[in-house]
């Protein structure tokens, strides 16, 4: 148990501890702290709480990733929605649809929609794991905040990557190297979000933070709770797992 | 009718040179026709764009809840969460007497797929039977046939079809983030395929029937966004959307009653920026009539200036000389009137019920997101008429004022004495 971890990948960024202390560099902790969060492969069981002013909904889903190019996601409940899958591939991302037994394939112009109602975007999905590829990394604070020792580290787009971010601010405890906060700005410097980490337990022999909750910022009230039941890493999966036709039927 | 003598000198003296006054009359009578005409083309392609613009999809009047524009959530139905009396509400607007007909509507935004293919669609749920009256969307049909209430049919513009590689009778896709939070997606048989003209229409509105789009998007069957009217004539909306917003108010709360005016105002400011534009032509054309008019009267004055002598020796009033003049320049526009009206009316009323193709000239043109068809369409503007006309009579009065103050002027003695 110990190296691996990702689902939550599946939604976010993230990171993780281990062995980092004072001497490497911003971008080098983050790099491992993602690693260790998200390991060679992984499978969960999470619920995605999801409060907009206009609905509360509850769903349940079962996720599967590996490495940073693949994640598969599969919703169990609610009955209505049973089976639906999201599946990721690269750059795309595929729905599938038990109703009409249909695969759909996201079109770029929607990568910016939301994924399943919740505050995520597709672009969330495509684009976790990728914060060392696509930004440039450095240090904005290192000290206690309430009483722990934390970093801050400012993340801002290489001139040539495609995000859409104009930067993201992100919060790591020393001690235990959690995540435990992330910041995402527009490109005018406006807060746009905020994901909040807690709950750290372990899980699988790994410390990993069970909650993520991100809140929009021009929308009050709305919320997007994402909860690990379970978390296991370094499972036994290949890349055929990741497939159309795995996407279309249950398995595992 | 004391003046007679000099309204009757004024006539005479435009048979003195029937040539010259024929030419002079036929320059202020061109003069006439082409800003009467000008202006009822202008008129024409406005009328077209207004119609096109607003009869292709718009409709003249729109009711929605108040909060409904701009943002167009999907939650903001008409009466909020609870719905309405959409049938009660679509029966008062229809009662309007300048309402022709009305018809509601559901909007909601997803993707359409088939196949391989998928794209982003506005997804429009319309009644099959009442759109047609309102909007000429579904009457572009080029494929199939129009979707049936109730059924799980659909009908999408000719690019969109083209981007899907679908045709009638394929099934196509459509996943739609519904009203209650959840993914509504289903199967659907395309039925028809229209086209309008305007590629961002043909390429990104997909319509069917409005229950099938309310079941996909979860919404009770007495909530829609829309009631879309057409009025029976456009410039009516503005008063008819006033009389709805009172009489609606008694059936549901917040609503807002928009006629195409203020759904449009681009097109509302065209149409105030070519009124500017007819004045100015209006001052042109005439700016240079006068110097015709002008030339033609001060030649006319100065073979007569022995006459004017012996008028003024005889005592007649220099206010006389200059009258009589005047009356003459006068009498020269009814004359140009007369000529310029019996040209341009006829043309008008032939032009106007059948109008010339000028494909030959120009292809289809769009104008604020509106299609313009290649015809030379003439609308009556009677105003502009009767304006025109006082222009034409003051241009050839204001020509006019110079050489009749010089008649006046004729020195008899020096004049008579041969100097």
């Amino acid at each position: 148990m110990t190296r691996t971890r990702r689902l939550l990948a599946a939604f976010l960024l993230v990171l993780v501890p281990t062995a980092a202390h004072g001497q490497e560099s911003a971008r080098d902790i983050i790099d491992q702290v993602d690693r260790i969060l998200r390991g060679e492969s992984s499978h969960g069981i999470a619920t995605m709480e999801v409060v907009t002013e206009n609905w509360e909904r509850s769903i349940t889903m079962e996720v599967w990733s590996l490495g940073t190019e693949y994640a598969l996601v599969r919703i169990t409940a609610p009955r209505s929605e049973e089976g639906m899958a999201t599946l990721k591939a690269g750059d795309d991302i595929w729905n599938y649809l038990p109703r009409v037994d249909r695969t759909i394939k996201i079109p770029a112009s929607l990568m910016m929609g939301s994924w399943m109602g919740s505050h995520f975007t597709n672009d969330d999905i495509v684009k976790e794991s990728r914060l060392i590829e696509d930004y440039d990394i450095d240090y904005s604070f290192e000290g206690e905040r309430d009483g722990v020792e934390v970093w801050e580290f400012l993340l801002t787009p290489k001139p040539e990557a495609a995000v859409v971010w104009g930067r993201i601010e992100y919060q790591v405890r020393k001690h235990d190297l959690m995540p435990t906060w992330a910041r995402y700005y527009d490109e005018d410097g406006e807060l746009v979000r905020t994901l909040t980490f807690s709950d750290f337990r372990v899980m699988s022999g790994r410390l990993v933070p069970a909650v993520m909750d991100l809140r929009p910022q021009d929308k009050p009230g709305e919320r997007t709770k994402v909860r690990y039941g379970s978390l296991e890493f370094d499972i036994d999966i290949g890349r055929s797992f990741f497939s159309l036709r795995a996407l279309r039927s249950v398995r595992r | 009718m004391a003046s007679a003598p000099w309204w009757r000198i004024g006539w005479r003296n435009l048979g003195r040179n029937r040539r010259r006054t024929l030419i002079t009359a036929l320059g202020l009578a061109i003069g006439y026709f082409a800003v009467v005409f000008m202006v009822a083309w202008a008129e024409g392609l406005q009328s077209e764009m207004i119609e096109n613009g607003t009869g292709l999809l718009t409709g003249q009047l729109q009711v929605h809840a108040s909060d409904y524009r701009p943002e167009r959530k999907i939650y903001d139905t008409i009466g909020g969460r609870d719905g309405a009396d959409v049938e009660g509400l679509v029966r008062a607007v229809a009662a309007d007497p300048a309402i022709a007909a009305a018809t509601p509507r559901v909007y909601a935004g997803g993707l359409v797929s088939s196949g391989e293919a998928t794209t982003a669609g506005i997804l429009m749920g319309v009644d099959p039977q009442r759109e047609p009256d309102v909007s000429r969307i579904m009457r572009g049909l080029v494929r199939g046939r129009i979707p049936s209430a109730g059924a799980n049919e659909i009908m999408i513009g000719e690019e969109m079809a083209r981007q899907l590689d679908a045709d009638v009778g394929d099934e196509l896709i459509l996943v739609a983030p519904a009203a209650d939070g959840s993914l509504g997606n289903d199967l659907y048989t395309l039925a028809g395929v229209f086209r309008s003209g305007l590629a961002e229409l043909d390429g990104s509105y997909a319509l069917l029937p409005i229950g099938s789009l309310q079941t996909l998007v979860a919404l009770a069957p007495n909530r829609v966004h829309e009631i879309a009217a057409s009025t029976t004539d456009p410039w009516l909306a503005d008063e008819a959307a006033d009389r709805l917003a009172g009489a609606l108010a008694r059936l549901t709360r917040d609503l807002e009653v928009e006629p195409w005016t203020r759904l449009r105002p681009e097109m509302m400011e065209y149409v105030r920026l070519l009124e500017g534009w007819y004045v100015i032509v209006i001052i042109i054309v005439f700016a240079i009539a006068v110097f015709g008019v002008a030339n033609t009267m001060l030649m006319a004055t100065f073979e007569r200036r022995r006459e004017f002598a012996v008028m003024l020796a005889l005592g007649t009033t220099p206010w006389r000389v200059t009258s009589t003049v005047l009356a003459e320049a006068f009498s020269l526009g009814l004359v140009s009137l007369l000529v310029g009206g019996a040209v341009t009316f006829p043309l008008l009323v032939w032009w106007h019920n059948a109008p010339p193709d000028l494909s030959w000239l120009y292809g289809d043109f769009t104008m604020f997101g509106a299609l313009v068809r290649p015809v030379l369409r003439v609308e009556y503007n009677a105003e502009m008429a009767v304006r025109t006309a006082v222009a034409l009579l003051l241009t050839a009065v204001l020509a006019s004022l110079y050489p009749a103050a010089r008649a006046a002027r004729v020195p008899p003695a020096d004049t008579l004495s041969g100097l």
